[in-house]
């Protein structure tokens, strides 16, 4: 055993303290930085030499380091956030809708409430102009109260529908980075390294792309290959598949595969998932129930004011101008009289007989050919609302609250503990004092070898 | 476990309390739990109900205030018509005194002149633009003045109207007698002609509907000329078929005291409950011309009084009387719409309380309990708050010596 070989083990212990102390360095230095993974440093026992039979240890050394991860939750986490973000999107459209439902001075059932009693104003006085005013009035805010929420609908479907353009571009761009990321990864892996911060990348990537739309993730040698929808890839290798758009006959938004093939009902997660979700199906269902609303009403009112006669004595006509198909109804329902006296008040043409008010009337409590009175048919509308937000809130707050429970479970794995490290800190310091102490101590009997064999200085 | 940074629990659950809080400070705010659909979509939905039926119930509780003083203005038109109709009974007693002179009859019977035109205001009474004794005609005078002509618009010399001319189907031309106090509506069928017309007439006559003597021709101006061949028997005559064009009076043909009734048997009803509705007008004519004519009576006493013996003006003043038991009937129904309309409008009261209670209900929270809420939500978020501040600040490195 010589001097030489025990400087030599002194030497890479300084230098393996070093690398534990830049493991702890980067750990501190990135203890906030998202999707950072703590790194720790892989010390092993250096290989014995033999020696005269006599096996003898070389010290240590700093293998690499390595990334703390748990692949498991960071999969379920991805999941979560695609999850959550739909949820979110179907939110946050909701809740711009609702306030339209919501009981105010100016909402359907308010409105549809106001002509009925501005009708049986009129009853009680059928000559009188001012009461028939009324009824024009209540009839106009009626036909603009359908308006607005058929408005307010398909201003938000086509809000959503530029969101599905955004969502792509944003999916395309984040594909492209992914995939520049594997060939990088799979060179460090195949030469058994650990991706390390490159890794870390991809899998905020990953999270970022969860955010947007559904995605499978399967490792392969190539590093991680992504698809969305029914198995519609995204990147395979050093390769991204670019998604797009095209305008259907609907005149919505698909969105498109490398192969041109719409595969819009297939994206199911994500803020794209949630928006498509959204735009193709909850709002398309209120905003035909609305329709059928505004078109039966309007018809059954129509159909009223027939059996009537107005004030000078000829057959009623219609009240509300509606279009002949039920789609766009509640959109374009508008007054077709302005004269107080074309209100088909009497039932035998004589002036000032109330008799066909209460066939206008009885509309409010007679049911529509879908079955509901006009007033229930509404209720269920707002229902329907309600509970599609509520259901959404309730999801998305379910989901952030099992999101908190994974990210503990993540970061008790991958996390950087301030404390841990500076008692790592301490650790690696002292270590390192104490090689270097070792070192210092060769060095002196070196200097007792060199001296031997001179006089002494007594 | 191993915990690395508490900071992201701290958040989600500051986050969580000050959400609570938000809530219930908009309870306490608002008095409502439900403030959006979202927040109870069945609470909601039922609201829109409730609040429909609220609705209602005020606008039925309006039409009480509106039909009520309608109703009340009937009453008293016909109570007054009961006052003048017994001074005109006192006349006719006095008149039927032999001793009295021509002159003094005369006077008299202007003085029954007089309660006729009073009689004839009263049953014209309108209540807003609304003539309450014309049935549901109430938009114009139920009773006016009658003629013993009326001729056609339509229809000259040069292009006259003939018993062949086809009537316009679903027309309507009505005769009121002021003799009778009834009336002849001939509704016209397709294929239906000027003789159709003329025949239906002399049925009425012959029915007693129409005075004898009624009858329709074609004048020598080519026009439908319908007349009385009586100068004391008086009609009124209307008519919607635009090949007739407006019935009108030949001038000069008006017959003294005599009224027609132009309104209709039917009523105008305005709701006043989901299932109650009441009249608010009534048809004149069963109060001042059919079955005992108050109109006809008053105007066989003025005759009496100016020409008739003794015994004919006793007989008027009986008829007088009649009518006055007529009238004091049909006064019986308006007084107990009255009476509905006071009752119903004491329960609508009932009604909006119920309503209201059920409202809030649905949508509303009690304060106590929204203060509690709120107290509550206040608490934990300080707890929450002050665990932060304890727990975010600890680190192994206030422990450690610097350097």
């Amino acid at each position: 055993m010589s001097l030489n070989a025990s400087l030599l083990t002194a030497v890479q212990a300084l230098s393996a303290d070093t690398g534990a102390l830049q493991a702890t360095n980067s750990n501190i230095a990135n203890a906030n930085t998202p999707g950072y993974t703590r790194k720790v440093a892989i010390l092993q026992e250096a290989a014995p030499t033999n020696e005269n039979n006599l096996s003898v240890g070389n010290g240590v050394v700093l293998e690499g380091y390595q990334s703390v991860r748990d692949e498991l939750v960071q999969t379920q986490i991805q999941q979560e956030t695609q999850a959550q973000s739909g949820a979110n999107a179907q939110l946050a459209t909701l809740q711009q809708v609702q306030p339209t439902f919501t009981t105010s001075t100016q909402d359907i059932g308010t409105q549809m409430s106001a002509l009925f009693s501005s009708l049986s104003g009129l009853s009680t006085n059928p000559n009188s102009s001012a009461a028939g005013e009324a009824v024009l009035t209540a009839g106009q805010n009626l036909a603009t109260a359908f308006n607005t929420a058929s408005n307010t609908l398909n201003s938000q479907q086509a809000g959503l529908n530029t969101q599905v353009n955004q969502d792509v571009n944003q999916i395309n761009q984040i594909t492209q980075q992914i995939a520049a990321l594997n060939p990088q990864i799979a060179q460090l892996t195949s030469t058994g390294q650990d991706g390390g911060t490159l890794q870390d990348q991809q899998d905020q990537l990953v999270l970022q792309l969860s955010a947007l739309t559904n995605v499978a993730v399967t490792k392969t040698d190539n590093g991680e290959m992504l698809t969305t929808g029914n198995g519609t890839p995204l990147v395979v290798g050093s390769q991204n598949f670019a998604l797009s758009t095209t305008t259907n006959s609907d005149g919505m938004q698909d969105v498109l595969d490398q192969n041109g093939t719409a595969i819009t009902a297939s994206i199911t997660g994500g803020d794209l998932g949630g928006t498509i979700q959204t735009r193709d199906q909850a709002i398309p269902g209120l905003l035909s129930q609305l329709d059928t609303l505004a078109n039966q009403f309007g018809t059954a009112f129509n159909a009223a004011q027939a059996t009537g006669f107005n004030q000078d004595g000829s057959a009623g006509q219609n009240f509300f101008t509606i279009p002949t198909s039920v789609a766009g109804s509640a959109g374009s329902i508008k007054m077709a009289i302005t004269d107080p006296t074309m209100i088909a008040a009497s039932s035998d043409g004589s002036a000032g007989n109330n008799g066909n008010l209460a066939n206008l009337s009885a509309v409010q409590t007679a049911a529509l050919p879908a079955g509901e009175t006009p007033g229930n048919a509404y209720a269920s509308l707002v229902y329907q609302v309600g509970s599609l937000t509520s259901n959404a809130n309730a999801e998305s707050t379910a989901i952030g609250s099992s999101l908190v429970q994974l990210n503990n479970q993540l970061s008790s794995v991958s996390g950087v503990s301030i404390d841990e490290e500076s008692s790592n800190l301490i650790t690696f310091q002292t270590a390192y004092e104490a090689a270097a102490r070792v070192v210092s101590t060769i060095q002196e009997l070196f200097s007792i070898t060199m001296s031997m064999g001179t006089t002494a200085a007594e | 476990m191993r915990v690395t940074n508490m900071l992201p629990d701290v958040q989600y659950q500051m986050q969580q309390s000050q959400q609570a809080l938000s809530v219930a400070l908009q309870q306490v705010s608002t008095g409502l739990r439900v403030n959006q659909p979202s927040d109870d979509p069945a609470a909601s939905a039922n609201l829109v109900a409730s609040l429909a039926a609220s609705a209602n119930v005020d606008q039925y509780t309006a039409n009480v205030g509106s039909v009520l003083p309608q109703l009340q203005t009937a009453d008293a038109s016909i109570s007054s018509v009961e006052t003048t109709l017994n001074s005109a009974i006192t006349v006719g007693i006095s008149g039927a005194n032999g001793t009295n002179t021509a002159a003094n009859r005369q006077a008299l019977a202007s003085q029954v002149q007089g309660f006729l035109s009073d009689v004839i205001a009263q049953a014209n009474t309108s209540f807003q633009g609304n003539y309450v004794f014309g049935g549901s005609a109430t938009g114009a005078p139920p009773f006016v003045a009658a003629s013993t002509s009326f001729a056609s618009t339509q229809g000259s010399a040069g292009s006259p109207l003939a018993p062949s001319t086809a009537l316009t189907a679903g027309s309507v031309t009505t005769i009121s007698d002021a003799t009778t106090g009834d009336k002849m509506v001939f509704k016209a069928k397709t294929g239906d002609t000027v003789a159709t017309l003329q025949a239906a007439i002399a049925g009425a006559v012959s029915a007693g509907t129409l005075s004898a003597g009624t009858s329709a021709i074609i004048n020598a101006s080519g026009q439908l000329a319908i007349g009385t061949n009586s100068s004391t028997a008086g009609i009124v005559v209307n008519s919607n078929d635009a090949v007739l064009g407006s019935m009108t009076a030949t001038p000069g043909t008006v017959v003294a005291n005599a009224y027609a009734y132009v309104g209709n048997s039917g009523t105008n009803n305005a709701q006043v409950g989901d299932s109650l509705s009441v009249p608010t007008s009534l048809p004149g004519d069963q109060v001042f011309t059919t079955g005992s004519n108050v109109l006809g009576s008053l105007n066989s006493l003025i005759t009496a009084l100016q020409s008739g013996t003794t015994a004919q003006i006793g007989t008027a003043t009986s008829a007088v009387s009649a009518a006055l038991n007529l009238v004091t009937q049909a006064r019986i129904p308006l007084d107990n719409s009255i009476s509905q309309l006071n009752s119903q409008e004491s329960y609508l009261g009932q009604e909006t309380v119920t309503l209201t209670t059920q409202q809030t209900s649905l949508v509303g929270i009690n304060l106590a309990e929204a203060a509690t809420n709120l107290s509550q939500a206040e608490l934990t978020n300080s707890a929450v708050l002050a665990a932060a501040a304890k727990v975010l600040p600890q680190t192994l490195l206030n422990y450690l010596a610097p350097g």
